[in-house]
């Protein structure tokens, strides 16, 4: 395999943008009909994916340390979308004809055996990562809904009961599918630490166009069933500092600081720890009676509820990340992060301004953004 | 020429030359980000469709080069090609595929524009019924008051036993204005809250819609919206 030559290749072809993933699919689905069904009906945003995907493939085609894990890890992935081993070969094979059609007069068979070769190699980590995978884990979680409380107009708290047992770590993730919204997959974070009765909490906000938020604030009920992934997501609880804790939630951001409050609680000597919760306004503090009855037995754990633009509110008023900075410092200190990527940013630049170092900050960064 | 036209319109160099964006409302600088994000919406799929146009060219060229060059080679017959007709299948898929994408995108976009005007009316329609309501609490606030300054000035000129009883009948009856001015202010403010709760249950049986279907509302509206070009 030469990467040098399978990089200069793509770049040809990927001159042509958005055309290549199109012709892509679009052969595909010609060649195999059946395949059609594991895509959701908009195809913009897999198209940009399977760029990507293919991009990073081709970088780091000679840095195979790195490109392992990644396939490996896209491999497992693609078990929730419902890819079988069967579906190597179409998928290669229209790959092929893709990289041939846009490569013009600069195909040559030399050319088709490389890539063909890369491929193969490609195709063989994805589906060796998946079938390890498969003799441990289901390819996805089917859930049924047990309650769904819609605690302010946009957000709501969906408590689920997985058919089997789903085994993650407080602070994690599971991509989510919604029966009304086939195909459409979006992560969110388990708000609880793991339960004896397998049951789950999502909390939920709906936002502005968002199919899935719209149809898991609105058009859920008990009985429902969703679907879940694998979990993942990064924002574990450090067990063996023994520093302090510092937990900053920002609307649903309360959800993996909530599991993680739940873990410390379960420590037989938790630290200090310091939740803060902020929210637009009063109305949003969707979850506080929650929190504070958690806080009544466990004289470790302040809580301090913030309002950022709510005058009649009488506890903390003003912009989260400042009323954090305010209550320090915060050196001796874990601090976990999560909620709209403008909040969880502004909040680690403050701490490390403070003097937190960088390692000390854990971020959970949901995507959306708030003024 | 205004920027906020519909999407399938072709987007030509003058239309880019002579583009004018209205600046944004007080308070912010520059120009209105809406008006600027459609317009490179515009650009976008217009740059998309000449994309598109450029590839299926350089395939019609290509195929004509080919046969072209058959001819020379002896080739009597242009021949019908498997090749070329898989190749025109991908490219009507392709189009296909856009076309859905579009109107996906644009009952996605008019949703989040609904939801958006929602949110907005909601938090107006609150925060009036707030200050009517801190209003009228603050006008029986103090009435009540005055009622029962004048009650004790009165009572404090001639205390006599009957006077007494008199002012602490006020006193309740003032008690009682109080309470009854509370109820119906909370029914009020319930009413409110209830006009605001059919909305969203409105809105809630229009996202409920059969899947693979657009909410009523929405399979009524954006089908003009998203017309493709024909």
């Amino acid at each position: 395999m030469d990467p040098g030559c399978l990089r200069d290749s793509f770049a040809r072809v990927a001159m042509h943008g958005d055309q290549v993933a199109l012709f892509f699919y679009s052969d595909l689905f010609l060649r195999h009909p059946e395949t059609r069904e594991l895509f959701p009906v908009s195809m913009a945003a897999q198209r940009d994916r399977l760029l990507n995907a293919l991009g990073q493939i081709v970088a780091d085609a000679d840095k195979l340390d790195r490109l392992a894990p990644f396939l490996q890890g896209l491999g497992r992935d693609h078990r929730k979308f419902g890819a079988l081993a069967d579906h190597y070969g179409p998928v290669g094979e229209s790959l092929l004809a893709t990289l041939a059609h846009f490569s013009g007069d600069a195909w040559t068979p030399e050319l088709a055996a490389e890539w063909n070769a890369a491929y193969q190699l490609v195709a063989q980590v994805m589906t060796d990562a998946a079938a390890t995978d498969a003799r441990r884990n289901p390819a996805s979680w089917d859930a049924t809904v047990l309650s769904h409380e819609l605690r302010t107009f946009d957000v709501a708290v969906v408590r689920v009961a997985t058919v089997q047992p789903l085994y993650y770590l407080p602070g994690q993730s599971v991509a989510l599918e919604h029966p009304l919204r086939p195909r459409l997959w979006r992560y969110y974070s388990m708000a609880n630490a793991p339960r004896e009765d397998s049951t789950i909490d999502f909390h939920v906000r709906m936002i502005d166009g968002g199919p899935v938020s719209m149809a898991l604030t609105r058009a859920t009920d008990v009985g429902s069933w969703l679907r879940l992934g694998a979990p993942v997501g990064t924002l574990m609880l450090d067990t063996h500092s023994g520093r302090n804790v510092l937990l900053v939630a920002g609307s649903t951001g309360l959800a993996p600081i909530k599991a993680l409050a739940e873990q410390l609680d379960g420590l037989p000597n938790p630290p200090t720890t310091h939740l803060f919760f902020g929210a637009q306004r009063a109305e949003g503090l969707y979850d506080l009676p929650a929190l504070e009855k958690l806080a009544a037995t466990a004289p470790w754990l302040h809580i301090t509820a913030c309002v950022f633009d709510d005058p009649r509110f009488a506890g903390e008023r003003g912009y989260l990340p400042d009323i954090v900075a305010r209550h320090g410092p915060w050196n001796g200190y874990d601090a976990y992060l999560a909620g709209s990527t403008t909040m969880t940013d502004a909040t680690a630049n403050r701490l490390v301004s403070l003097g937190v170092p960088d390692n000390q900050i854990h971020i959970e960064d949901f995507g959306w953004s708030e003024p | 020429m205004t920027v906020m036209s519909r999407a399938d319109q072709r987007l030509t160099p003058d239309v880019v030359q002579s583009v004018t964006f209205p600046t944004s409302r007080l308070g912010r600088r520059g120009f209105d980000e809406d008006h600027v994000r459609v317009f490179c919406k515009q650009v976008e799929a217009e740059l998309v469709r000449l994309l598109n146009e450029r590839t299926s060219l350089q395939e019609e060229v290509r195929r004509l080069r080919a046969r072209v060059l058959g001819r020379v080679a002896g080739d009597s017959g242009p021949g019908y090609r498997r090749e070329d007709a898989h190749i025109q299948a991908v490219g009507i898929l392709s189009k296909a595929q856009m076309t859905a994408d579009q109107y996906v995108a644009d009952a996605q976009e008019y949703s989040r524009q609904l939801a958006e005007d929602a949110r907005r009316r909601r938090d107006e329609i609150l925060s009036e019924a707030r200050a009517h309501a801190e209003m009228v609490m603050e006008e029986a606030h103090s009435r009540g008051s005055q009622a029962a300054h004048v009650a004790l000035v009165e009572a404090a000129g001639s205390p006599s036993s009957s006077q007494r009883g008199e002012l602490e009948a006020e006193l309740a009856y003032l008690r009682t204005f109080c309470d009854v001015y509370r109820t119906h202010l909370r029914a009020y403010l319930d009413a409110l809250l209830r006009n605001v709760d059919e909305w969203e249950k409105a809105e809630q049986s229009a996202v409920s819609e059969v899947p693979g279907q657009l909410p009523a509302v929405l399979r009524r509206v954006a089908a003009p919206v998203a017309r493709p070009e024909i």
